[in-house]
């Protein structure tokens, strides 16, 4: 899995490419909660190129959520694959993460 | 410690030019020389005490020689390392004791400066073939400590088929095959009362050993929470609460959780996040279990979660199952999908539950086709006979 990450404003956009499973969702995390302890509050993943997410990989998002939510924080996630969009809708977490269809969609919401 | 030198040597003189040249690491107690004279004595040194790091040994030595010794202590003591003194051109008996194991050769008359370094650089190698050595028992203490936790682990869901063989109304079986030693997968089923079978599908997020902790306070806990009776709904309510304060870093579980009614055949269930089970119609049809839209365990604090129902005549039956069966991968990276197993679902009708269960299994390695199980696959089949 490759993951870029850019910086849009105040904002932390991350581009993930591939598959975020039990292998690569580790990588995901150790990336990920240094980028938050740094004090980045609005971050914005970005899954367009994104083909497969585990349990292990809704576990990281879930962390970052929580750890934004504890800092005043906020997490969007945007350009869900159909499959993908399936595994959030089957384990209840599309009701708990504000997803985009676009990232102009996402971005204008973390900059309210 | 300090590192054990033994020198074999049948000159006295050496015994007291070490010593002095060595004087300060002797007082340090960084080092830690015995002296003998022959190797037989060295021999006899090793059997008393074993622990020697080092061996510097002369060739020509009455008794037994410096290449005899080198090749019995290869044999006998394969973690010593040693050096050996020799001739100054000596090119033959250097030869055959690198051959025969030495690790580094100092000549005579001896440089002490060189010794020195050749010590260091001996003693370097000997600690870390030591440290591997260490190392590579730890690991195998490990391995059988997981071996012992995957016996417990498989022995904490119900292992015996049937398992209610007084009752005729219904007939249960499940499978459970961890990726690693453990896993985080787990089915459990049991009597609330006379007329209503509790039955469960789990799967926590991640492998191996934390999910396995995880894996065993979830189940606990939710047949702790179901024996009292409740509905589902309130159920997974209860024990989300109380995963959410056990789930280190975001940790969570999805569970499904369905009462039987034995008299009537009719389900009561709430799916907290799990894979929608499949219903298995008379005719050989198979649904998809209708979604509640409830959340996975042990993620959000506070979560409402909703009951549905299912009504199975006699004959008809639910099956339950982890991603780790749809989601197994063959060598291409391709999945078996859930197309593949509803295709596996259609014969259903006429098969004894167990090999009804045990087939999709045995289909599943079919299709992996030796790529490594990557997760957990766990089967729970449900037929009603009311």
């Amino acid at each position: 899995m490759e993951i870029i990450q850019t910086k849009h404003g105040g904002l932390l956009i991350l581009n993930l490419n591939g598959r975020l499973d039990a292998h690569t969702s580790k990588t995901f995390e150790d990336r990920l909660m240094p980028l938050i302890d740094e004090g980045n509050k609005k971050i914005l993943v970005d899954f367009s190129q994104l083909d497969y997410i585990s349990s292990a990989g809704l576990r990281v998002l879930l962390l970052a959520a929580r750890k934004l939510s504890e800092a005043n924080g906020k997490i969007a996630l945007c350009s869900l694959k159909a499959p993908i969009k399936t595994v959030f809708d089957i384990a209840g977490f599309s009701s708990v993460f504000a997803i985009f269809n676009t990232p102009e969609a996402a971005i204008t919401d973390l900059m309210k | 410690m300090p590192t054990k030198i033994l020198v074999v040597d049948d000159e006295p003189d050496l015994e007291l030019m070490i010593s002095q040249k060595f004087r300060k690491q002797v007082r340090d107690k960084e080092l830690l020389f015995e002296f003998v004279k022959s190797g037989v004595e060295a021999l006899r040194k090793l059997q008393e005490g074993p622990d020697m790091d080092v061996v510097l040994t002369d060739i020509n030595m009455p008794e037994m020689d410096g290449l005899t010794l080198l090749a019995k202590l290869n044999e006998q003591y394969p973690l010593i390392k040693s050096v050996i003194v020799s001739a100054y051109g000596d090119m033959s008996n250097i030869r055959t004791a690198l051959n025969r194991g030495a690790f580094d050769f100092v000549t005579k008359p001896i440089d002490f400066n060189d010794l020195e370094i050749t010590l260091k650089k001996t003693i370097q190698e000997a600690t870390t073939f030591r440290q591997a050595v260490r190392d590579r028992d730890q690991l195998v203490a490990i391995q059988q400590e997981l071996e012992v936790a995957r016996k417990i682990q498989q022995s904490i869901v119900p292992r015996k088929f049937p398992p209610f063989p007084e009752r005729k109304e219904f007939e249960i079986h499940a499978e459970m095959i961890p990726a690693r030693d453990v896993g985080g997968d787990f089915y459990d089923f049991f009597l609330i009362d006379d007329e209503r079978l509790g039955f469960v599908i789990g799967d926590v997020s991640g492998k191996g050993v934390p999910a396995a902790l995880f894996m065993a306070v979830s189940k606990t806990l939710l047949k702790a929470t179901a024996l009292k009776g409740g509905p589902p709904e309130e159920c997974l309510q209860q024990v989300n609460r109380i995963l959410y304060l056990e789930s280190v870093s975001a940790m969570f579980v999805t569970i499904f959780y369905g009462i039987l009614n034995t008299r009537t055949g009719e389900i009561n269930y709430c799916n907290g996040g799990h894979n929608p089970p499949y219903i298995l119609r008379r005719n050989g049809q198979i649904e998809t279990a209708e979604t509640t839209g409830g959340l996975v365990l042990g993620a959000m604090k506070n979560t409402a979660y909703k009951a549905k129902k299912i009504s199975l005549q006699s004959g008809e039956g639910i099956y339950l199952f982890t991603d780790g069966v749809t989601e197994a991968m063959d060598r291409n990276n391709d999945q078996f999908t859930e197309a593949r197993l509803e295709e596996n679902l259609k014969g259903w009708p006429g098969t004894p539950l167990p090999d009804f269960v045990r087939n999709v299994i045995e289909e599943v390695k079919t299709f992996s086709n030796g790529a490594r199980q990557a997760d957990d696959i766990t089967i729970l089949a449900l037929k009603y006979l009311g």
